[in-house]
């Protein structure tokens, strides 16, 4: 069940050049939140911005719930002006989080630039669930911007860094560096971050027979599923046919049911 | 005083509060249940129905905009049958009053469709939606433009709902026209029960780095309080002009804005795309309009109606 509430901004720290994280004081929505879920933000009153911003959750507490962003427009430099102890109204949690599987497998979350927003929350989850720590792909354009690294640690997660100018770790992109870690049949697969990045990880995965998911991200204007805005093309029907809604039937989907060419015409 | 009366009768259709949805922003009502209990609104407005379901446009459909936002949805929706079969049911055992929206491709699909939803109960009132910008199916095309946008053809396809069906028929028009008046009494005559409007003003937004559209389909529809005066003026012009009720619709956020619309002429008004901003924006609207009956010693919202002091 989804809660619309004033939230109360406990901390706001930046975490790496233009990205911050906002721990929300939300009891009723942190006691029904999962990893994979998301937010949607009222960054200011009044129209503009008109549309709320939806945001992943990054991580779960007792009466808390974090977020990550990336400050990329009007809606998230607003946010970045709001201070610590300052009241925001959050809608959630919404949409459907990451499928967790019933026993021990090996898992691999790959997560590029601001789309690790999601994973730590998802580590958490599979470490209580699963008994077992998920290796992680943490790919970035630079060093600077490699987030969450210490936090994934920490829940005992062997961390694989990516970047793409080789200031820290694999020199490369995160396909390639997942590629090393070998995937197989028995492997399921997470990821989120730009979709050229998710699309690469889908090719690995499927040439490697393993499990893979993607979280989505697309223009969003209710997150309750009644404006039809954020549809992804999928290759199974759903509720309104292959024109999935990313926030009602995603935004985590099993990458083969995603129509990846749908996108090369955007 | 004791009580405020809000209760509207809109061409035949009963509502307990002058207060529903604009089609195509709440869904099929229980999209919203997590909120507050959608039976309380006058009326749900359900999104636009056609015979067989719609795939809608190709992303990205919503570019947010000052003050409002564009959609190119295409009305995507899940036919008449899976509506009958699985969304009427909550509707009704929620025991809300329902308008149903229909988009059919020509004036016997209208027809049609307004015909099944009277014999399976799946509808209190119909709403003929003439004005989506976002689609163009063949038959509709009248020689370029909507269906509203020529008011012989908006007599005839209301012709053609009307012997169709016993069911209060609204007519929803479009704004993107010279004179509201001419679609507006072409319904009238035709024998509407109530006309509708408006619809989304007809806008476009480009990219200025990729230098493209922001939405596939080029140009979408624009809502949002942005466009709220020009649907109050058009609410004022269609109610002088019609002896039939005027429901009003568009940019309505609050109860302010909805008073509005009722002192230029509206009988009742619908919430759009302020749901997307606070699910509850139209239970609060009832709320507040209850309130302001109060505060300004209102014993019935009717008084209100078109009782702007000009």
């Amino acid at each position: 069940m989804a809660h619309v509430r004033d939230c109360e901004i406990i901390t706001h720290r930046e975490i790496a050049p233009d990205h911050r994280r906002m721990v929300l004081h939300a009891p009723e929505i942190a006691v029904e939140a999962r990893a994979g879920q998301f937010c949607m933000l009222e960054v200011r009153e009044g129209f503009c911005p008109f549309l709320r911003r939806p945001m992943s959750i990054e991580r779960i507490f007792d009466d808390s719930v974090s977020i990550l962003y990336k400050i990329v427009g009007q809606g998230t430099r607003l946010l970045a002006g709001l201070q610590t102890g300052s009241v925001l109204n959050v809608q959630g949690p919404l949409g459907n989080g990451f499928p967790i599987p019933a026993e021990e497998v090996r898992a691999i979350l790959v997560g590029g630039g601001i789309g690790v927003a999601p994973l730590p929350g998802l580590a958490e989850t599979l470490v209580a669930r699963t008994g077992l720590a998920p290796e992680v792909v943490l790919a970035a354009r630079t060093e600077a911007h490699l987030l969450c690294e210490q936090e994934l640690s920490q829940m005992g997660c062997p961390v694989t860094l990516a970047t793409d100018d080789g200031s820290a770790g694999f020199h490369g992109f995160a396909d390639k560096c997942l590629r090393r870690l070998e995937p197989d049949a028995d492997t399921v697969v997470y990821s989120c971050g730009p979709t050229v990045m998710m699309r690469a990880v889908h090719t690995v995965c499927v040439e490697a027979g393993a499990r893979c998911y993607a979280s989505l991200e697309a223009e969003m204007a209710c997150g309750d599923g009644v404006c039809m805005g954020c549809v992804v093309e999928t290759n199974t029907e759903h509720e309104f046919g292959k024109m999935a809604r990313v926030c009602r039937e995603g935004p985590v989907f099993d990458t083969r049911d995603i129509r990846w060419s749908a996108y090369d015409v955007r | 005083m004791t009580s405020v009366n809000l209760q509207v009768n809109v061409g035949g259709l009963l509502m307990k509060n002058p207060v529903t949805v604009a089609s195509g922003t709440f869904g099929y009502g229980a999209e919203y249940a997590d909120y507050f209990d959608v039976s309380q609104l006058g009326a749900v407005t359900v999104k636009s129905l056609s015979l067989e379901p719609r795939a809608g446009n190709p992303p990205p459909r919503i570019v947010e905009t000052p003050a409002g936002m564009l959609n190119a949805i295409g009305l995507q929706n899940v036919g008449l049958d899976t509506y009958l079969k699985e969304k009427l049911p909550y509707l009704r055992e929620q025991k809300c009053v329902i308008i149903a929206n229909i988009y059919g491709n020509g004036p016997d699909e209208y027809a049609v469709l307004a015909r099944r939803l009277e014999d399976a109960g799946g509808a209190d009132a119909i709403e003929m939606n003439l004005s989506c910008p976002n689609v163009h199916d063949p038959q509709n095309a009248c020689g370029g433009g909507l269906v509203a946008q020529h008011p012989d053809q908006v007599a005839r396809y209301t012709e053609a709902v009307k012997q169709a069906t016993r069911l209060p028929v609204f007519v929803k028009l479009s704004p993107n026209v010279t004179d509201i008046v001419a679609p507006a009494r072409a319904a009238e005559e035709a024998g509407a029960d109530a006309v509708a409007l408006i619809n989304t003003l007809i806008g476009m937004a480009i990219d200025p780095e990729t230098q493209r559209p922001l939405l596939s389909n080029i140009v979408g529809g624009l809502s949002g309080p942005a466009i709220r005066p020009v649907a109050v003026k058009m609410v004022w012009d269609a109610a002088r002009a019609l002896r039939i009720p005027v429901l009003g619709m568009g940019g309505i956020a609050c109860t302010e804005d909805a008073i509005q619309f009722l002192l230029a002429g509206a009988r009742a008004v619908a919430v759009g795309c302020a749901s997307f901003r606070r699910p509850d924006a139209a239970i609060n609207i009832v709320r507040g309009m209850e309130a302001y009956c109060r505060k300004h010693k209102i014993d019935d919202i009717n008084t209100l109606v078109g009782a702007v002091k000009v």
